[in-house]
């Protein structure tokens, strides 16, 4: 936003010097324009620049995840006891891949394959549109690459991080002072079974004999550490293990669906002329077959997605 | 001002790039036919990506059970004491109770980042009648050798329709790059293989928050008086009778003391 005002400032400015009077009115509604330019401009950085990664190579997915309804499917005793230990979370992710559908142009997906290639094959077709005969051209769909993966994350229940120990300590001693507190079961702690302690970055690993002791630690984000005869708060946090699993690049390659250009000086509604395309193209006389969708851009580009 | 003259850098870079095509993406990639269903949308922003096939699995200690209510509301008067007092003809049980609490992923944030110890062979024809470990296995053998240009395979993962493997060595990976093309022996035939190098991916961030499963008690420290299947049966009388604050039991899984389980949630389908 500094920037954006900046940018303001420096635009008004220009416009001044050039012209003396300027109305108070005048000059909100230039601020309102270049705002909006600015907006506009940004979004067309945006666009190009995650082109132009895409085209490098390089993929960045972020997104937020909306809160999901889950369901408990079954109770499973697995053989592999290592399950035991993390409480997992895995999922998918997909890149969409989408379209700008421009003006003037249309999509339509056939139920066989066979039939959108014999379109395609055609290139012109002649399409009846009430009064007018519309020549329209077939082409394929020009499609992004996209990324799909697995996340896999791991948050243990045998194992917690703690930070902001103090740096008073030999490395091996703060090692038994750290197990001697956290093995307290009054001061809500169990049985270790490992200390992994950096005296470098004043943090350790602690692991436990049993599960459930993490739950209880966990309860309060501080834990007491008693060296010699003073007590101090560390910090204890869940000990979290997050992997990218079957990472794979793929590129788009739409066999069911064709583009159509073509379709310019339409005095009709979006919806009449999907249904006169739709018509068209179900007859075998004309080279196509059973359709499953139409969608057409007349006065507004559309997004459109594309999926397995 | 500023933004005008980085957008022109942009679009004259992205010129560039479609003069030299081939400088597009250094590796092949794999295509996967996609199709387009009616789903559209006006305008920005587009959300790039979907989540999908969620799964969460929840270990329970032994003398534990998982009790999923219909409604929502029955489960949080259940919550509301946490101690409950089980009968049975000639005794009672007293157990524990609380709510489940599982992690969420709530942002995710992941970028390509080049492996340099890591393959991709692609080639694999579609008729190949192998299981994911077979495939596998003779995978790792000839490219183990070091007279077929490999060296120690550290690890290996299945794609759609190529493998990923994963050498001790960079300088094995990039020799079999170099290589590129290789015959290898799968099954009866020899098959032409060709070797990339693998862009894998990389958590930049992933936020977790932890959220209560709606509808769902914890039930804690049930004695070893029962059977698994009886103690099922009581525990269902138990927590479905309105006068004990209970209802509808939509699920109930029993975790026998001395043994573990894993309880599994997915996401519930739109």
């Amino acid at each position: 936003m500094e920037a954006d005002k900046d940018n303001n400032k420096q635009v008004l400015k220009e416009h001044q010097t050039n012209e003396e009077l300027m109305k108070d009115d005048q000059n909100e509604g230039l601020i309102d324009e270049i705002t909006k330019e600015n907006i506009h401009l940004k979004e067309e950085i945006q666009k190009l620049e995650a082109e132009l990664q895409e085209a490098a190579g390089v993929f960045q997915i972020k997104e937020d995840i909306p809160e999901t309804k889950i369901k408990f499917t079954s109770l499973e005793t697995p053989e592999d006891v290592s399950q035991f230990s993390n409480i997992s979370y895995s999922f998918e992710v997909k890149s969409q891949v989408p379209y700008e559908l421009q003006k003037g142009q249309a999509l339509i997906t056939f139920e066989k394959e066979e039939v959108a290639q014999n379109v395609l094959q055609m290139e012109k077709h002649r399409v009846q549109m009430e009064d007018v005969i519309l020549e329209v051209t077939a082409n394929p769909v020009p499609l992004n690459t996209g990324v799909r993966f697995q996340v896999h994350v791991e948050v243990s229940k045998m194992k917690i991080n703690v930070t902001e120990i103090p740096d008073e300590l030999p490395e091996d001693q703060m090692r038994d002072k750290l197990e001697l507190s956290f093995c307290k079961s009054r001061l809500g702690g169990g049985e270790v079974e490992s200390v992994d302690y950096d005296k470098r970055s004043g943090s350790a690993v602690i692991t436990f004999v049993e599960a459930g002791v993490v739950d209880k630690i966990l309860k309060k984000k501080e834990y007491p550490l008693y060296i010699n005869q003073s007590c101090h708060r560390v910090v204890v946090s869940p000990y979290i293990e997050r992997h990218v699993k079957k990472y794979q690049v793929f590129s788009g390659i739409s066999k069911r669906t064709v583009l159509l250009k073509g379709i310019e000086n339409i005095q009709m509604e979006e919806e009449i002329v999907e249904d006169l395309i739709n018509i068209h193209f179900q007859r075998e006389k004309n080279g196509g077959g059973e359709v499953d969708v139409v969608k057409c851009s007349l006065d507004q580009s559309y997004i459109a997605y594309f999926e397995e | 001002v500023r933004l005008k003259m980085r957008l022109q850098e942009l679009q004259q870079l992205k010129r560039e790039l479609r003069n030299s095509p081939k400088d597009k993406i250094p590796f092949p990639v794999p295509e996967f036919p996609l199709v387009f269903r009616g789903h559209t949308k006006q305008g920005r922003p587009v959300p790039k990506s979907l989540v999908s096939n969620l799964r969460i699995c929840c270990p329970l200690p032994g003398g534990s059970a998982l009790v999923i209510f219909d409604d929502p509301k029955v489960a949080d008067q259940v919550l509301q004491q946490k101690e409950h007092k089980i009968d049975m003809e000639e005794c009672w049980l007293r157990v524990q109770v609380q709510p489940l609490e599982l992690p969420m992923v709530t942002t995710i944030q992941v970028s390509s980042q080049r492996n340099d110890q890591r393959v991709l062979v692609t080639g694999f024809p579609a008729e190949l009648r192998l299981s994911e470990e077979e495939l596998l296995d003779k995978l790792e053998i000839f490219f183990g050798k070091a007279r077929n240009g490999g060296g120690d395979v550290e690890t290996r993962e299945l794609l759609q329709g190529s493998v990923v493997l994963g050498f001790a060595k960079e300088e094995v990976a990039q020799n079999l790059c170099r290589i590129g093309q290789f015959r290898v022996p799968l099954g009866r035939q020899e098959v032409p293989l060709r070797v990339f190098p693998y862009v894998s991916g990389e958590i930049q961030k992933a936020e977790i928050r932890s959220q209560t499963v709606l509808r769902s008690v914890l039930v804690l420290n049930i004695p070893d008086v029962l059977d698994g299947p009886e103690m099922h049966d009581i525990l269902e009388i138990h927590f479905q009778k309105p006068t004990r604050g209970g209802g509808e039991v939509e699920a109930l899984a029993v975790v026998p003391p001395g043994k573990q389980g894993l309880a599994v949630f997915t996401s519930e389908s739109v």
